[in-house]
Formats: C-alpha cells, sequence, structure tokens
C-alpha cells in the first residue's frame, strides 16, 4: 500500500492502494469516479480516456502510483470547470453531445467526450479528418460515428457563430437548435 | 478488470539511481517508460516482476535536440506524439516522423515513448494473450512452454518485431546510448537487435538513454508505409522504412529499405535498395528499379503465421509497399497508409 | 389491452404533434455526458464481494472431478461453486433448455464455465481460480459444422439411449424445412435460374461495456440482481427457475446499459453465479466479465452456408426461391430454435415471389455460442440473396435497383408464407437512394475501380411469438401523475441505448401536453414496472409505446372531463400542449400542474395503466407465427466503394441508407439507429471475424485483434428517413434498430462487382479475397469471375 496524493479535478485528493492498481481502478474503485470507463482494459478501446496535464491517456494503463503531482481531469471535471471558469450548464462539447443524440449506449463517450475536448483545446477549427483522427483511438459500436462527428461539428459553429452543417435526415437545416438546452414548455 | 500482477514500483529520479535499482533486483525487475507495452505484458503474466522501475521521473532521458553538425539526439522519454510533430524530425528524418505518427493510436503516441518502442517485446498471436489463453493450449515457446504454434515443430522462437520506429530507426543508421553498470556505450542500432524471439535485443540490464539520428544531408529523403487493417489503433502488419539521399544531379546517392512485422529482427533489405543507386526519380529506371527493388524485397521478406494477418497476404503485399514507399520518399511525400 | 388497430397514425387533436416528428434530446443525454449515468460496474455495494469465473481449456471434454478444497482454504475466499450446486438446466427457449450455470458433467467450448469464487476482492478470486483442480476426460471436438453433421457420436448433447432409439439426433441442433407453392416446377418453368453458394462467418455483438452483474440476498429470502441485460424479464425467470425461488422472490434491475446489440439477450452465467454466491455467503457480490469472457459468451452473429436457386421471368419477375442452408449453432441452443426459421421465414419481402422453399439445418459444433445478433437469422440470407439478385440482373442486363422495383411486393399484402404485411415504403426506399447516390448518372459508370452497389430489405417489427407462449400482453405500462406537475412512467421496456425511455417520454409528454422535461421514465426493474418481454427484435418503440398511448387516453380523458367541468365548456373545446391546459377558442389557460390537481380533485388519485398485444398473425402451419410481426420496416441502401486493385483493399466511401421506419417519432434517434445499423454491417463485411484457431480457442479475443471499426475506418453515412405511417405502430412508428444493418453486406459486394467485375461471395471481403478474385479474373480473361465459397456439402435431410 501506498499513500497517494492526487491532483484530479482540480481537487488534491489522499488515498491508500497497492502499487499495481492502475490510474483507472483508482479513480473508479478508491475515488468513485465512475464516469470513466472499462471496455477492455488493455489499451484497445479507449473507453477508459482521461486527460493527464491536459493531454488525453488511457487510465487502464497508467499506473496510478506513477501519476504523481499531474493534474488529472475525468469526465466529472469538465461541466465544474466550465462552470468555475463562468460558462452555464455543461461543458459546450458535453451539451453539443446531447443535443445531437451522439450519445447512444453511452458507455465510450466520457472518454470521447474527453478526446473531443483535448482536441478543440489544441485546434479550435479541426477539419473532419482532424476530428476522425483525433477520435480514432476511442471505439464506438453503438453511433457510427456521425452523430459524434456532428457534436463536435456543431460545438465549433457555435464558438464560430456559424450555420453548422445539416444532416442527411434533415436536408437544410438546423434540426439542433430544437434540441438546444430546456426552454420550458418548448 | 483485467487485474495487474502485484508488484513494487519504483520511481527513480536519476540514471544513476535507476541503474542502481537495476542491479539490485536483476532478473526481478522490469523497466517501464509509457507502460504502454509493459502493462499489457503484465496483465496477460507476460511478464511479473518484483520491482517494476519506473524511467517517467528520469531528467537525463527527455528532450530532443539537434547537434552543430545536424544529428538529432532525441530523449528515450520523447513521446511518439512529440517525435511525430517535432519540425526537426520531420525535416531531417522524415521516415521517423511519419512512423511515429502512425504507431498505434493517439492516446497511445501521448503515453508511448520512443525507448519504450525501441525495445518492445516482440509479438505473436500465440503469445499476446491472457494466461488462461496461453495455458489452453499448453503455452508456447516464448513463455511458459515448449512448443512453437507458429512452426511445428520449431525449435526457435519466431515471434515478430512490431515496432513501427525501428525499420525508420535502421534506415537512418541511428546510434543508441546506453547506460549500464559499467556506465554508458554507443551502439548501432543493427547490433541491438537479433534473430531471437524470445528477446530480439543483444542488450540486457541497461537503459536506453537517447536516439541518435546522425546528420542526414541536404537530399535526404525518407518515408514509411505501413500496412494494418485498421487505420488507427493496429500494430503493423508489415512497416516498411524507404531512405534515399539524392545527390545535386537528382540521382539516388545511396538508399536504404528496412521492413518490420515479418521475425524477430527488423530487417535491412539491402539488395533491393541497392538497384536504386544511380537512378533518377521520375525517370523510367527509377521506375524499372522500383519494380526490381520489390521483387527483390519480396524474395528476402518471409511473412509467417506469427502474427495475426493473412502472412501470404502480407508477402504479396512487400512489392507494393516496397514501391509505393519509395515513390513516396522521392516526390517527398508519406507516410503510405490506407487512411 | 388492445392492438392498436384503431387508433391510426395522426394525432387526434386539431393541434397536430408538437414533440412527436422533431429531433428531442435524450431523457439520459446530459448524464451520460457528464458522466453521472450508473452502470451495473459502477454500483458499488457495501461489504461487496468479487466473484470470477473458472473455464474450460478443453473444447469438448468430460468432467471427471473438480477438487475446490485448495482454493475455499485460500483467505479471503468465502465461497466456491461448481455446476452441482445449479443443476437445474434452462435455455433463453423454453423447449431447449440445454445450459447450466456452470457445467455439470462435461464442457462444449473453450470458455465454458465451470467453477466460481467469491472472494474478498478480485485478486484473491483470480488467485483461488489458479488452485481448482479439474480432472478431464477429452472428447473428440468438432469445429466444422459440416463434420459435426457427418457425425453423430459423440454428441455433443447427449440424448439417452430412449431418446436415442425414437431419433437420434446426431449433432443437430435444429432443422426446419418449409414450402410454399410448387418450387420445383416453378424453377422447371423460369426462363432464367440462378445458382449459387454463399459464405457466412461468425461475428459478434461487441457492446463496449462488458457484461457485470451484481446480487444481493436479503434474510426475507428476496434476491435482488442487477445485471447488464437487454431483457429483465427473462432474466428473473431463469434466476427463479435455476435457483429454485419464487419469481415473485427474484427482482432485476438493469442499469444504465452500455451497449447490447443482442448479445445480452441470454441469461448468462454470471447472473447465476453472482445470485448464488450472494445467497450462500449473504453477502453482496459483483462479477464484471473482462473482454475476454465478453467474446466466449459471444451469442453473435451465426456462420452459415447457403446454397440458393432463383427462377425468374426475362422480364426479371420472380417465380421462384430455393435456398439450403447450413448454420453452424456452436455449442448450445440460445435462441437457436427460431435462429432457423427465421435463416428462411424472413425473406419474403420486399419482393414477390410466388413459390419458396428453405431447408435450413443448425448443427452444434465446440465453439462460442451463437445467437441473435442485430437482425437475427436474417442477416446471413439476405446477404446471400440480395448479391443473387444483382447476379439475375447482370443475366438479365437490368439495372439492378430496377430488378428490385419491379419486383415490389406492395402494401397490404401477405407474403408467400402467410406473413401480413401492411404498410411498406421499400419503393420510396428505392427512389432516395437512387436520387442520393445520382445512381442513374454513376452507376456503371464510374472508372474502374470504383462502383456503386444496391441492396434491399425487410425487418420485423417486434413478433407475435413471445418467448414462453402465454395470452398475457407483451407490453404494459403504469403512469403515475403527481400533484407537482411530474408524470413517472413505468415500463418493463430495457432502455439500451436505443433511446427507449426517450421514446417514452415524448409520447407522454405528446399525450398529456407535457413540458418532457416533466416526465421522468423508471424502467426495467421487475419490482417496480408491469412486464415488458425486453429489447429484441426490435419490439420496444412499437409495443410499449402503444401501450404507453393506451395508457395515456385514459388518462385524457379524465383530464379533459375535469377541465370541462371546471370551465363549464363542452369537452371537445380542451386542449392540452406546451404544459398548458387551453380552451380553443379562447384565451384561458391552465398549468398542466393545475390540471393535474383539479383532476385529482374530481378523480382521486391519478394513474393508469397500459397494454399492447399483437393481433393474432402468421401462418397456418408448424413455425407459422415465428416471423410474424405486425409492422415490417423496409430499407435500400446504395454503397459506394473504391478498391484499390493493387492491395485488394475495399474503402467504402459512401454508404446511402433509406429506410422506412413508418412515423420517425424522433428522427434524430432514427437517424442514430440508422447509421449505427450500416456501421454495423459495413464492419462484419469487411473486418471483423469471430474465428477459432485449430485448437478451437477463439483466435483474437480482444478488441485489438477482434477488430471493430475506428472513426478514421468509418464511411460518410448518409440517413434518409422514409415515413409510411404504420396502421398499427405508435403513430405510425416501426422499427429503425436492425433493418438498416441488413442490406450494407450485400450492397458492397455488389459495389464491387460495379466497380471491378468480380463477385464476392464470401464473407468477410478480405483484401487478399478480392485479389484471388481478381487473379481469377485476368486468367479467364475478360468477362467477369468470382471467388467461389464450396458448395454446401451435406445433402443430408436430418428430421429434427
Ligand atoms: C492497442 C495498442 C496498439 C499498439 N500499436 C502499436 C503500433 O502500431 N506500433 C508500435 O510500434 N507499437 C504499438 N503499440 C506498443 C506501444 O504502445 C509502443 O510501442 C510504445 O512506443 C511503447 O513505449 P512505452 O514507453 O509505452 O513502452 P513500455 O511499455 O514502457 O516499455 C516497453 C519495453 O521497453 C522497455 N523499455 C522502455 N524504455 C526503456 C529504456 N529507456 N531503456 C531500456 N528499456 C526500456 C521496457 O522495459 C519494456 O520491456 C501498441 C500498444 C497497444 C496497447
Ligand atoms: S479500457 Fe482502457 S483502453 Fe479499453
Ligand atoms: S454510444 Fe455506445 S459505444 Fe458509443
Amino acid at each position: 500500500m501506498r499513500v497517494l496524493s492526487l491532483h484530479v479535478n482540480g481537487d488534491r485528493v489522499e488515498l491508500a492502494a497497492p502499487d499495481h492498481w492502475t490510474l483507472l481502478e483508482v479513480l473508479r474503485y478508491r475515488l468513485g469516479l465512475t464516469g470513466s470507463k472499462q471496455g477492455c482494459d488493455k489499451g484497445d478501446c479507449g473507453a477508459c480516456t482521461v486527460l493527464v496535464e491536459g493531454q488525453p491517456v488511457l487510465g487502464c494503463l497508467t499506473l496510478a502510483a506513477s501519476c504523481g503531482e499531474k493534474p488529472i481531469t475525468t469526465i466529472e471535471g469538465l461541466m465544474p470547470a466550465h462552470l468555475a471558469a463562468g460558462g452555464t450548464g455543461p461543458d459546450p462539447v458535453q451539451a453539443a453531445f446531447d443535443r445531437c443524440g451522439a450519445l447512444q449506449c453511452g458507455f465510450c463517450q466520457p472518454g470521447m467526450i474527453l478526446s473531443a475536448r483535448a482536441l478543440l483545446n489544441r485546434n479550435a477549427q479541426p477539419t473532419r479528418p482532424e476530428i476522425r483522427a483525433a477520435l480514432s483511438g476511442n471505439l464506438c459500436r453503438c453511433t457510427g460515428y456521425t452523430q459524434i462527428v456532428q457534436a463536435i461539428e456543431l460545438a465549433i459553429a457555435e464558438s464560430l457563430g456559424v450555420e453548422p452543417c445539416a444532416p442527411a435526415w434533415a436536408p437544410g437545416t438546423n434540426p439542433w437548435k430544437l434540441a438546444a438546452p430546456a426552454e420550458p414548455g418548448a | 478488470m483485467l487485474r495487474l500482477p502485484q508488484f513494487e514500483l519504483a520511481q527513480p529520479r536519476t540514471l544513476d539511481e535507476a541503474c542502481a535499482l537495476l542491479v539490485e533486483h536483476g532478473e526481478e525487475a522490469q523497466l517501464v517508460a509509457g507502460g504502454t507495452d509493459l502493462v499489457p505484458n503484465m496483465k496477460h503474466e507476460l511478464f511479473t516482476p518484483k520491482v517494476v522501475i519506473s524511467l517517467a521521473k528520469v531528467a537525463e532521458l527527455r528532450g530532443v535536440r539537434q547537434e552543430a553538425d545536424g544529428a538529432l539526439v532525441l530523449g528515450a522519454l520523447t513521446t511518439l506524439e512529440a517525435l511525430a510533430q517535432d519540425e526537426r524530425v520531420r525535416a531531417r528524418a522524415p521516415a521517423l516522423a511519419q512512423a511515429a505518427g502512425l504507431v498505434a493510436g493517439p492516446q497511445l503516441r501521448r503515453m508511448g515513448t520512443l525507448g519504450g518502442n525501441v525495445m518492445l517485446d516482440t509479438r505473436c498471436q500465440w503469445y499476446n494473450q491472457t494466461y488462461f489463453w496461453r495455458q489452453a493450449l499448453g503455452f508456447c515457446l516464448k513463455k511458459d512452454g515448449s512448443a512453437c504454434h507458429v512452426v511445428a515443430g520449431g525449435a526457435k522462437c519466431v515471434a515478430a518485431a512490431s515496432n513501427d520506429t525501428a525499420p525508420a530507426l535502421l534506415s537512418l543508421d541511428a546510434e543508441l546510448v546506453f547506460h549500464g553498470p559499467a556506465g554508458a556505450r554507443r551502439i548501432a542500432i543493427d547490433a541491438l537487435y537479433s534473430a531471437d524471439g524470445i528477446y530480439n535485443k543483444t542488450v540486457r540490464g541497461e537503459i536506453l538513454v537517447e536516439v541518435r539520428v546522425p546528420a542526414t544531408p541536404a537530399g535526404h529523403r525518407g518515408a514509411y508505409g505501413k500496412l494494418r487493417e485498421r487505420g488507427s489503433i493496429d500494430f503493423p502488419l508489415l512497416g516498411i522504412a524507404a531512405r534515399l539521399d539524392l545527390s545535386a544531379d537528382g540521382t539516388v546517392a545511396s538508399a536504404a529499405l528496412c521492413a518490420v512485422a515479418l521475425q524477430a529482427r527488423p530487417l535491412r533489405l539491402k539488395k533491393a535498395a541497392e538497384v536504386l543507386l544511380g537512378t533518377r526519380p521520375g525517370t523510367a529506371d527509377f521506375e524499372a528499379a522500383l519494380q526490381e527493388a520489390g521483387a527483390l524485397a519480396q524474395k528476402q521478406c518471409h511473412p509467417l503465421d506469427n502474427i495475426p494477418g493473412d502472412a501470404d497476404y502480407r508477402r504479396e503485399m512487400v512489392p507494393v509497399y516496397v514501391r509505393r514507399t519509395l515513390l513516396a520518399a522521392a516526390e517527398g511525400s508519406g507516410p503510405v497508409h490506407h487512411v | 389491452m388492445s392492438a392498436r388497430d384503431v387508433r391510426g397514425p395522426g394525432a387526434p387533436w386539431p393541434e397536430g404533434f408538437r414533440l412527436v416528428g422533431k429531433a428531442q434530446r435524450k431523457i439520459d443525454g446530459l448524464s451520460k455526458a457528464i458522466g453521472a449515468a450508473l452502470y451495473t460496474d459502477d454500483l458499488v455495494l457495501a461489504n461487496m464481494l468479487h466473484a470470477k469465473i473458472l473455464r474450460s481449456p478443453h473444447a469438448h471434454a468430460k468432467i471427471r472431478a473438480i477438487d475446490t478444497r485448495a482454493a475455499q482454504a485460500l483467505p479471503g475466499v468465502h465461497a466456491v461453486i461448481t455446476g452441482e450446486c445449479m443443476p437445474v438446466k434452462y435455455g433463453v427457449i423454453p423447449w431447449t433448455p440445454d445450459e447450466n450455470a456452470l457445467a455439470l458433467d462435461k464442457v462444449r467450448f473453450i470458455g465454458d464455465e465451470v467453477a466460481a469464487v467469491a472472494a474478498v476482492d478480485e485478486d484473491t478470486a483470480n488467485a483461488a481460480l489458479k488452485l481448482i483442480r479439474v480432472d478431464y476426460e477429452p472428447l473428440r471436438a468438432f469445429l466444422d459444422p459440416e463434420e459435426a453433421l457427418r457425425t453423430p457420436e459423440p454428441q455433443i448433447h447427449e440424448q439417452t439411449p430412449e431418446q436415442k432409439l425414437k431419433e437420434h439426433k446426431g449433432n443437430v441442433s435444429k432443422h426446419v424445412r418449409l414450402e410454399f407453392g410448387d418450387v420445383d416446377a416453378a424453377l422447371a418453368g423460369a426462363d432464367v435460374v440462378v445458382a449459387d453458394d454463399y459464405e457466412f462467418h461468425g461475428t459478434t455483438h461487441t457492446p463496449i461495456e462488458p457484461h457485470c452483474a451484481l446480487a444481493q440476498f436479503a434474510p426475507d429470502g428476496v434476491l435482488t440482481v442487477w445485471s447488464s441485460t437487454q431483457i429483465t424479464h427473462y432474466v428473473q425467470k431463469a434466476l427463479a427457475q435455476v435457483l429454485e425461488l419464487p419469481e415473485a422472490r427474484v427482482r432485476v434491475i438493469q442499469p444504465c446499459l452500455g451497449g447490447a446489440f443482442g448479445g445480452k439477450s441470454d441469461p448468462f452465467a454470471l447472473e447465476f453465479v453472482v445470485a448464488k454466491l450472494a445467497m450462500l455467503t449473504g453477502r453482496p457480490v459483483k462479477c464484471l466479465w473482462t473482454r475476454e469472457e465478453v467474446f466466449y459468451a459471444h451469442r453473435g452473429r451465426h456462420p452459415m452456408k447457403l446454397a440458393y436457386r432463383t427462377g425468374a421471368r426475362r422480364d426479371g419477375k420472380l417465380t421462384a426461391v430455393d435456398a439450403k442452408i447450413l448454420i453452424d449453432g456452436g455449442s448450445y441452443s440460445s435462441f437457436g430454435l427460431v435462429t432457423t426459421y427465421y435463416s428462411g421465414q424472413l425473406l419474403t419481402g420486399p419482393y414477390h415471389f410466388p413459390a419458396y422453399r428453405f431447408d435450413s439445418t443448425r448443427v452444434f459444433t465446440n465453439k462460442p455460442p451463437c445467437g441473435p445478433k442485430r437482425g437475427h437469422g436474417s442477416v446471413q440470407p439476405r446477404f446471400a440473396f440480395e448479391v443473387q439478385l444483382d447476379q439475375l440482373a447482370e443475366k438479365l442486363a437490368l439495372d439492378p435497383l430496377e430488378l428490385r422495383r419491379i419486383n415490389f411486393q406492395g402494401e397490404n399484402v401477405k407474403t408467400v408464407n402467410g406473413q401480413r404485411v401492411t404498410s411498406n415504403g421499400f419503393l420510396q426506399c428505392l427512389d432516395e437512394v437512387e436520387r442520393a447516390s445520382q445512381w442513374k448518372a454513376r452507376r456503371g459508370k464510374l472508372p474502374r475501380g470504383r462502383g456503386l452497389g444496391v441492396a434491399g430489405s425487410m425487418y420485423i417489427t417486434g413478433t407475435n411469438y413471445p418467448v414462453y407462449p402465454n395470452p398475457m400482453p407483451q407490453a404494459g405500462v403504469q403512469l403515475k401523475l403527481d400533484r407537482s406537475g411530474l408524470v413517472t412512467v413505468f415500463t418493463g421496456g430495457n432502455d439500451i441505448g436505443q433511446g427507449s425511455n426517450s421514446i417514452a417520454r415524448t409520447i407522454v409528454a405528446e399525450e398529456l401536453g407535457l413540458d418532457p422535461a416533466d416526465v421522468r421514465v423508471v424502467a426495467a426493474d421487475t419490482d417496480l414496472c408491469p412486464v415488458d418481454l425486453g429489447a429484441y427484435s426490435s419490439r420496444v418503440t412499437f409495443m410499449v409505446g402503444n401501450a404507453l398511448i393506451d395508457a395515456c387516453r385514459k388518462l385524457r380523458v379524465q383530464l379533459v372531463a375535469a377541465l370541462a367541468e371546471h370551465w363549464e365548456v363542452d369537452e371537445a373545446r380542451i386542449g392540452l400542449g406546451n404544459g398548458r391546459a387551453f380552451e380553443r377558442g379562447a384565451a384561458r389557460t391552465l398549468t398542466m400542474r393545475e390540471a393535474f390537481q383539479l383532476t385529482e380533485a374530481r378523480f382521486d388519485t391519478l394513474g393508469a395503466t397500459g397494454a399492447y398485444n399483437t393481433p393474432k398473425l402468421g401462418g397456418d402451419y408448424r413455425g407459422g407465427t415465428i416471423g410474424a410481426s405486425p409492422a415490417y420496416s423496409f430499407t435500400a441502401h446504395v454503397v459506394e466503394v473504391e478498391v484499390d486493385e493493387e492491395t485488394g483493399r475495399i474503402t467504402v466511401a459512401n454508404c446511402w441508407i433509406a429506410h422506412d421506419c413508418g412515423r420517425a417519432l424522433n428522427p434524430m434517434l432514427v437517424a442514430g439507429q440508422m447509421e449505427g445499423s450500416a456501421y454495423m454491417g459495413l464492419a462484419e463485411a469487411l473486418m471483423e471475424d469471430h474465428k477459432v484457431n485449430r485448437f478451437g480457442l477463439h483466435a483474437g479475443p480482444s478488441l485489438l485483434d477482434y477488430r471493430i471499426p475506428t472513426a478514421v475506418d468509418t464511411p460518410e453515412l448518409h440517413a434518409l428517413i422514409v415515413e409510411s405511417l404504420d396502421p398499427e405502430g405508435p403513430y405510425g412508428a416501426k422499427e429503425a434498430g436492425e433493418g438498416p444493418l441488413h442490406p450494407s453486406i450485400p450492397a458492397i459486394s455488389n459495389a464491387v462487382f460495379d466497380a471491378l467485375g468480380i463477385r464476392l461471395r464470401a464473407l468477410p471481403f478480405t483484401p487478399a479475397k478480392v485479389l484471388r478474385a481478381l487473379r481469377e479474373q485476368a486468367t479467364a480473361g475478360r468477362g467477369g469471375s468470382s471467388v467461389r465459397p464450396a458448395r454446401v456439402a451435406s445433402e443430408a435431410e436430418p428430421s429434427c
């Protein structure tokens, strides 16, 4: 057992864990941060993606004891950070995923959203191939990735104040306007 | 969860400390850098070290610098992503930058290091599996067993070198600086790899500190070609690094072709490279040389059913990838990859 | 309870739909996006133990003895169980109970479950597994279905001597032969007959969430199991049966589910194991499978060898279809009885053919058991048949899209096998993909290496065959109206990511005029929710949707009556919408909260149940109800490929998916199902292969070796929604989650033919197969050649 002092979602947290525990195990089963998912536990799927020093890495291959002081962001950290920075509601990427229907079973999505967040942090206007490449370490079995790419493009379009590209099923329209966050009674 | 076996983690801060730990624990220790190879391998109980020595905090292994003569010195801890993005590497050693940029997927490239890639364990479909799986068929030559499932009756392990940077570094005549109990030494990368699939390296118990890429001439061209099923994540089913150094008149003054994901040792395809000498890209001569290089390379490459993927198909792809990668090098494009 | 054949697809109120038909956010989207949604492995109970399962390293062996003493003695181990602790056999289809929670006397594939341990943590449980000694007597293992069919002994599932005397089944799991019309005569009289063989490989579901279950046994005898299942109701029944508990003492809850696709439909060993271990230890027990274990559990797509003969007139009209199919079932029955029927029964649309015969045989082999995967039983025959239609078009020099058009069966028809087809938007589907892909301008005219291919399909929207025959409703719901203005929906329907809870919210909000945010859904908890048969056969939106409308209309009557009385106006003047009750043509409004309170005061506590059952359907013959559905969905795809002739690699550049879903209640969710389905079909065509090696061991049970496409491997998917407004679906809706998978696979093969003139008839379409076909084409000279799988070898006609 080793006492770890981790820097998770802006908090310093202390806990005890054996050296052979991965960061994913510590997040999920010691800290109760179960938003980080496990789909393969050996680096093949990306469900366990978290940001370490802002970079997307795999929690299932990271030894918790090696994380030291490095800041770690999990999916649970995005909305609080957005609120603390003066925003409203969830992170715009999270909101866009929701509005575009990108979350089917949702199991791949914490990792997917964090990969997308890291992409937009380093490149505010990625092209579609760049978006696909940045997500290519996160497997999704439900969506065929289309609505995920649409969500990221919606977040980009809104950050630039332009209309997003319409989906095939609603040509010439922006169907996601209707799905914008809660307009009571709408 | 797929649990890791128990071990103690040591996190030395200096090279000397790390070396001392290696000496102290000997066979019971394993070095780890990014962990993207060792951690899955430990989960598969291929390695069950008592002590895992993390190199992550060793400052001497960090950084990329360019020496006065143009040589690049790449710290062993340089991540593959950093390598792929580094302007100096892209300009002076494009094959290496391209190979690094095609390793695994985006997250793994941010974790995995150059040192770990050079020192990557060989791979085999009968080996990179869980304990249960391997036990179900009585284990194999490389680990815990005595039979080879690739070559019936084979006495020599034929697990394949599967590290994308190895052929690129071979083509660049890279040198490796190791630090061991006896201090530092520098070896040519050709001297590192051996043909033994169980452990395909000649160096044990030493730490790779840096990789030196000698200065490349002004006319240097390089590219990397990678065959794999998916456009991301997958290990190579075949990797080809091509180097063409063009002289002032545009003819090929020197050439190298190297391949990986065939057998335990990354290969130099010397004969295939030689036919390019003196030809000029864009001419019919060069085109003919490409064809010949492909055919000669195919003669030298014998993919086995060691890694997943149809071995006959992999063999069929040797000339195609050799030609396409050489062409990409000549054009200053690349990588050769289906997405 | 009633079949919804009376209400019609429109809105019965003059204002029309407010929510239905528009993109709506999902009820659980944000909770999933912020990482708050709880999946089974996210649940932790105090004092919880961890279970691990010991698996067989032999493909086929007798168990002579199991010694668990050393494992039991390991500190931290609380219980070790073997098959003897749960000897009752079960099977998801009650007619074929051939599974044990843990193997009783023999193991049938590498990975079969043999024993289980509960310990303080996973490490201890794993260590204990290594201490269990099992004495096996290996038996001859069958990895090839043809060999298993030829070889009656040893039987993978042994019959008693008496049973054998009556009818020796050998290794046949199920045989079905049905003929409609005179096929031989029709074929003999046809102008052209195309005959060929096709091969479909094994593929698996690969949800990203591995299976997990958690059990708690209370001293009062109530067992609670949280499980990543897509059919809570059947798990409850199976647990009661195997653990010999009254059903009323077993509660099954499905937490948020991380994907299923049919792979979480069977009751699985881990559910029985955690339950039994919780009962034995008095502590909660959790078991989380590793990814490798998920591959062994499988229940994925059956490999099939298919031989088809299709006869047609010179003008392209089909006259007869004859199919012979060999199905590799793997080691257990699972849903195999249904699969065997589906392999033939679901082919009889969207085209009309007057004579049809199929002869399907499912055999056991010593491999992970196959079961239902998205498009259960019908994806494989659809592949073969749609490629054969393309061959027919080639032979007749007809445009393959046109050939499909002229054979359209029409609306409101009876198929050759006696199924009732009502709404049918297949022609519009063809029109849509033809238009969007610029078929006329581009098909057959693209440069060599690029091509377009078309395929069509039909699929069921639920089935009127419940897994256990009973006269009760297939779907039940309950609504609770709260004086706060909140409505809570209780439904047994399983939301597996497809969004059925979101659809429930939309329907209830639409019916009762509510803000969707004021509708909450409690689903898939057998203690709280009325029975629904679960998420399979694409039945939830249709059946639960109809049940919800049923319940809402009862409440609407009360609300309208109370409001009319309150405002002293005619009931016809009362409207509900946008969270308010209003008087038509007047300014008076109330919030729905006020309306609920008024109604509660008038009628007492508000609530209602609703139910749905299918009308009587199906052909009048044995098996005639299998494949009978209250509504069929229809799909057409056009796929555009680019083939690299040097590497043999097929790249799908575009996939246009036109799908008739009746009415798109939420087009965004429909599009998501269409895209996800097409993705999965393309993936099985080009990459995935669930295969065992020569030892019978899964060749690569990991997400590295079983390759599912990443974002860069997936083409642009264009979802084109077609709405035929089904007379019986909720507001006219039909399914969208399985149908759109079917055509992607044959459409690729047909597109490759357009690109290169080679016919790919054996899946998966690997680059090596493409190169082989190109070589054959080159040697055969111009005019096209093919990769031909071995013919379906066996002519044996087992009777079972
Ligand atoms: C899903 C998946 C896909 C992958 N795909 C690819 C791929 O396409 N191509 C590819 O090349 N690799 C691939 N890899 C392997 C791996 O990610 C990379 O090779 C990576 O570069 C390894 O670096 P690391 O720092 O993580 O190595 P580690 O796991 O830390 O170490 C690997 C080995 O090198 C030794 N080692 C590490 N650093 C040193 C040093 N400085 N001195 C001496 N010994 C050292 C370790 O002891 C260990 O034996 C993949 C891995 C996964 C999980
Ligand atoms: S769980 Fe970490 S990559 Fe799959
Ligand atoms: S939403 Fe289910 S795996 Fe991506």
